[in-house]
């Protein structure tokens, strides 16, 4: 019993992922001598912040039993349109306050098709993920956008007491996201509505309204990570983020949450995540070529899943 | 229960390993990789592997570092500005020598250059240049005057008359613009050309055949088409001869394999010839040079030429 | 003469579990044979295992006096032996004569299924079930009742010598479920040999020859039906003496609590009206689709009503959702447990507290302690055997299921509970102590309105019967006055 608790309410749901992104730190360890420094670390975290507060959304959407395709496109909205903003000379801080209200709004409107129109989420959030990249689109004509004030760039590039700014944000995301699912009513609705839309609706919660809020924070994070990325490379790229949607769902899995939803933690996917930076870190480090990285990664994540299922079947 | 648990996890993460470790054998640098090797290193940070022009760059670059006695590292982007950034940031990690970047977006690299210049690294570029940040030499075709080319050669098949498509590739990609600066250039000269349609096909041969059957559709006469690279004009053809059009020019830039082929059989009407491996080694060189702390130049255009039957 | 089926000696451990020890089992053509037993006491197990879904540890399967290994169920099937599950297998989005032949469609010459085949052999097993099933209906468009012939025409479809029925008449109409004995006793007369298990005992004692008991996965005993007591069986089930089946305690009835006044939906509710008290105990009787659940779901607010009024405590309330229902102090246990009651993969404790949450929170967050006391209180007060508030509630047998369904609503501390079959699916024991919480709600002035399709249960909880039929009510009456009789002639509409 007491294990059960523990498996529950703790950050991480069980130790395989934990274990596995352990060993694979060793074993990058012994092959490259630059794999462990502070200053790769660091690195290696900034890197993987962007999809990590990505995949914190795509977690709570998951976990309702839902998926989002739009993220990537989402975050390339809100990447350019704060941009724009920004070289048109607005402020800063409304500026990201209006990208991150879009990331939002995009993700809104996502939730509304779900639980209004009743589509299911792979085909609302498909359908918002091809409408978000086209306005992105029209937005930029196609075009990069530059010329942002210097301070922008603090928020992909600057440091906190020697801590990238990006892995600060992460870190307050993902804390604040953990206390959320666990320590709240709206956390167990999540957990509820994936597990049982209907008993749950019966138990007299909301459950449509529980899902709006989910698809909006999805969106909303999403867009705050298009503003992370613009600020990183100083410029919002119209086609930034596409494909980022299943890194994202990739990061979840593989931090053990279920696809049918109901079952998951928050540091199964950070964990998720960071598994799969250090991949790309270390294959990169390690001069791998490209084409076969692909192939580790798709490897990796189809026998985590599957090991998992085994486990949770045997 | 915990224990069954436990070993249950440590298969787990046994796997993930298992997993990790035959990816790098299959690579085939597993075991390479642990060799001390004294070579100096340099990095190479190309945009994508998907193009034959820049494994053409890459091997060029490969050959003149193995020839060089450098070691060369090579990272691919697939086409992402944020790729690119964590792959130069992982290049600084391994403390290169020099940077070689090939950049995905002129403007997106400048943050990446930039932390390279902090980590003390020289910067070189080759095909697209960087919008900012400190490089110490830029290495690309002359894009203008191979624009020119293409557009002198047009004007002179056509006579001077008719009515050209132009197939743009990654918007703001400094190769796009410069190529198109210099082919609008040239028709600009004769009166009787009009551009009837501009659209861009992210130099990609999919997309180029894309677009080039939605022009077709739109436009029931078009006399010859100008595509920004040779994969956009190979789609291009495709979507002609599906299209069952003919007497339709096409010309490319960049004379590939493929392209030099289509334009010895008589397809293709002409490319105009980089030399992405004389670019690879042209850097590499450039390179050895920066190490050796002798003085390079600011920009070295790489000669170009027309390719025709 | 050698039984068809002989089985002894099986024995199955799962991790941890003994879920079969030593035990014996045997069936003789033509016999109706009832395997009894409460949850968890292995009868399940027992019948994977003889139809090739689990592997035996140890013991012996005869069949016709030879010794077979079966390893998977198409080697029981070649032997056949065919069960028919609780929870049925069929695809809702085909026809009833391609779920019949899925898997062994009949080829014509060229290798392409030969459909007129297939639809001449389903109607003629349609036929001699006695059904009005046509081969070509779509399987999610036939009642419960309509799709248990038709797991019954597949299992009859191939050559079957020994039919498993694991409460197949737990869904089941009266009507419906008389309309299964019948076919059950013409295939015995034919020579088959059925095993059936049920919970409902009074089945048991009608269609039955023997009856073997199983408890906590050993063997108890065989008796013939015809000499069986009812006392006895609970006794050798149980392992005690269970004193009462329906202990129902009279306690003092107060004022009005809830009052429904016309409530409609056109072509499902007509004008329902009526009224419970604080301390009553109001029986709903009526066939399957006379509108009960539909009635329930109306007053709670999961499906809305068109018109009508809700009163509690005199007071006239808006309704709209689940949440109204709730702040109006009205609670519904749902008739379908699994997909509407209990969200299975969270602990017990998160299902308790999922409809009162609010009282848990401090300052925005869910306090853990004010949870965890709720929950202990309600363990404690409810008798659910649980390993700790932290169970996963899908661990749980079906009659401690129950009653985490029933502690989420007292810890709403409704005034009004509606429940929906409270005792589907529950085994004699827990079946006894829900009926226990019922008395002790009732005590507490809770008005409890019960819905059930077991008269017995109808009879011997309520204090007043209220009988539907077609989305009326037609019919209502004292439970001193009610029998059987009067309540089915209620029911099948034939009084007004």
């Amino acid at each position: 019993m007491s294990e059960e608790k523990k498996t529950r309410f703790a950050f991480v749901r069980n130790l395989g992922p934990l274990l596995g992104l352990i060993i694979l730190c060793i074993v990058l360890t012994g092959m490259s001598d630059r794999f462990l420094t502070m200053d790769n670390l660091l690195n290696v975290t900034r890197q993987v912040s962007i999809n990590a507060v990505i995949s914190v959304g795509m977690t709570l959407v998951i976990l309702t039993g839902g998926i989002d395709l739009s993220v990537g496109s989402i975050l390339a909205f809100s990447g350019s349109i704060t941009a724009g903003l920004l070289s048109g000379g607005q402020a800063l801080l409304p500026a990201i306050a209006i990208g991150v209200a879009a990331g939002a709004a995009m993700g809104l409107v996502n939730g509304l098709l779900i639980t209004r129109a009743g589509i299911p989420p792979f085909i609302a959030t498909l359908g918002v993920m091809t409408a978000a990249r086209g306005f992105t689109l029209v937005y930029t004509d196609g075009r990069p956008i530059t010329g942002m004030q210097e301070a922008f760039r603090f928020l992909g590039g600057g440091y906190i007491a020697g801590i990238p700014v990006p892995v600060v944000i992460m870190l307050v995301i993902f804390i604040a996201a953990h206390i959320m699912l666990t320590k709240t009513k709206f956390g167990r609705y999540i957990y509820a509505v994936g597990g049982n839309e209907e008993a749950t609706r019966l138990s007299g919660i909301d459950t449509k309204k529980i899902l709006l809020a989910v698809y909006t924070l999805a969106g909303l994070l999403a867009g705050f990570s298009g503003i992370i990325m613009a600020s990183r490379l100083n410029s919002a790229q119209p086609t930034a983020g596409a494909g980022f949607e299943l890194d994202a769902i990739a990061a979840v899995v593989l931090g053990g949450t279920s696809l049918s939803g109901g079952v998951g933690t928050i540091g199964g996917t950070l964990i998720g995540a960071l598994i799969i930076g250090i991949l790309d870190n270390g294959l990169n480090l390690l001069n791998v070529s490209s084409f076969y990285q692909q192939v580790a990664k798709g490897v990796v994540i189809l026998l985590a899943v599957y090991v998992d299922k085994k486990r949770k079947g045997g | 229960m915990f224990q069954q648990m436990r070993k249950k996890s440590l298969g787990i993460a046994l796997l993930l390993v298992a997993a990790f470790c035959f990816s790098l054998l299959t690579a085939g640098c597993g075991g390479a990789k642990k060799e001390e090797s004294k070579k100096p290193v340099v990095g190479l940070a190309i945009s994508t592997l998907n193009n034959p022009f820049f494994v053409d760059l890459r091997d060029g670059a490969k050959a003149a570092a193995a020839a060089n006695g450098l070691e060369l590292v090579v990272m691919d982007a697939q086409n992402d500005a944020s790729k690119q950034m964590a792959n130069i940031e992982n290049l600084i990690q391994q403390k290169v020598s020099v940077i070689i970047i090939n950049p995905v977006d002129s403007k997106a690299i400048v943050p990446a250059v930039e932390a390279a210049n902090k980590a003390n690294i020289p910067v070189i570029t080759v095909d697209r240049s960087a919008a900012g940040g400190k490089v110490v030499s830029a290495i690309a075709s002359d894009n203008v005057a191979g624009g020119k080319l293409a557009g002198q050669f047009m004007v002179e098949k056509l006579s001077g008359k008719g009515k050209v498509v132009e197939l743009e590739g990654i918007p703001g990609a400094s190769a796009a613009v410069d190529r198109g600066a210099g082919f609008n250039a040239a028709i600009k000269a004769a009166a009787g050309i009009a551009v009837v349609a501009k659209q861009p096909a992210d130099f990609d041969r999919a997309k180029g055949m894309k677009v080039m059957e939605n022009i077709l559709q739109a436009n029931p006469e078009v006399n010859a088409v100008f595509a920004h690279n040779d994969e956009m004009a190979l789609g291009a053809l495709e979507a002609i001869k599906a299209a069952k059009r003919t007497g339709i020019l096409v010309v490319g830039f960049d004379a590939t394999a493929d392209a030099t082929k289509a334009v010895n059989e008589g397809v293709l009407a002409a490319t105009v010839a980089q030399k992405p491996k004389e670019m690879g080694k042209i850097a590499i060189e450039t390179a050895k040079k920066v190490m050796a702390k002798e003085s390079v130049p600011a920009t070295i255009p790489v000669g170009l030429e027309l390719v025709k039957k | 003469m050698t039984p068809l089926l002989g089985m002894s000696g099986i024995s199955k451990t799962f991790p941890g579990v003994k879920a079969l020890q030593h035990v014996d089992f045997s069936l003789r053509s033509g016999e109706i044979h009832a395997l009894l037993g409460e949850n968890g006491a292995g009868k399940s197990t027992l019948m994977k295992i003889l139809s090739g879904v689990y592997q035996k540890d140890a013991g012996e399967i005869r069949i016709n006096g030879e010794t077979v290994e079966i390893a998977n169920p198409k080697q029981a099937e070649a032997h056949g032996i065919t069960i028919i599950h609780q929870e049925m297998n069929l695809i809702p989005g085909l026809t009833v004569m391609e779920n019949i032949f899925l898997g062994r469609e009949p080829a014509n010459f060229l290798g392409f299924i030969d459909w007129g085949e297939m639809k001449r052999r389903t109607e003629a097993l349609l036929k001699s079930l006695g059904t009005t099933i046509a081969a070509t209906d779509i399987v999610s468009g036939l009642s419960i009742g309509e799709q248990q012939m038709v797991e019954i025409a597949k299992a009859l479809s191939v050559e079957t010598k020994v039919l498993i029925m694991d409460e197949p008449t737990a869904a089941l109409t009266e009507r419906e479920t008389e309309c299964l004995f019948a076919i059950m006793r013409q295939l015995a007369a034919d020579g088959v040999g059925i095993i059936y298990i049920s919970h409902r005992m009074e089945e048991l004692f009608a269609l039955s020859d023997r009856i073997t008991i199983l408890r906590d996965g050993t063997y108890v005993g065989t008796v013939e039906t015809k000499t069986a007591v009812f006392d006895q069986l609970i006794k050798m089930m149980v392992g005690r003496d269970v004193t009462e089946r329906f202990p129902k305690q009279t306690v003092p009835i107060g004022g009005e609590v809830l009052r429904v006044e016309n409530l409609s939906r056109p072509g499902v509710l007509h004008n329902i009206t009526f009224s419970v008290r604080a301390g009553e105990i109001v029986g709903v009787a009526g066939l399957m689709g006379a509108g009960r659940t539909e009635m329930a779901r109306a007053i709670f607010g999961a499906d809305q009503a068109d018109t009508g009024a809700v009163y509690v405590e005199g007071q006239k309330r808006t309704i709209t959702c689940p949440a109204d229902a709730i702040a109006a102090g009205i609670g519904l246990i749902t008739e379908d447990r699994k997909h509407q009651g209990l969200i299975l993969g969270l602990s017990v404790g998160e299902n308790m507290t999922l409809a009162s949450l609010d009282k848990c929170v401090r300052g925005g967050l869910i306090c853990g302690e004010a949870e965890n006391e709720v929950v202990a209180e309600h363990i404690e007060k409810l008798k659910i055997r649980t390993p700790g508030a932290a169970q996963l509630v899908k661990n749980l047998s079906g009659g401690n299921q129950q009653k985490v369904v029933i502690a989420k609503w007292l810890t709403t501390c409704p005034k009004v509970l509606i429940m929906d079959e409270p005792t589907r699916g529950v085994d004699v024991g827990a079946k006894a102590e829900i009926y226990q919480i019922m008395n002790m709600l009732a005590a507490a002035g809770v008005a409890i309105i019960m819905i059930s399709s077991e008269l017995p249960e109808i009879l011997g909880m309520s204090d007043r019967v209220v009988v539907m039929s077609q989305g009326r009510i037609a019919g209502e009456l004292p439970t001193r006055e009610a029998t059987q009789e009067k309540i089915m002639a209620y029911a099948a509409g034939g009084s007004e």
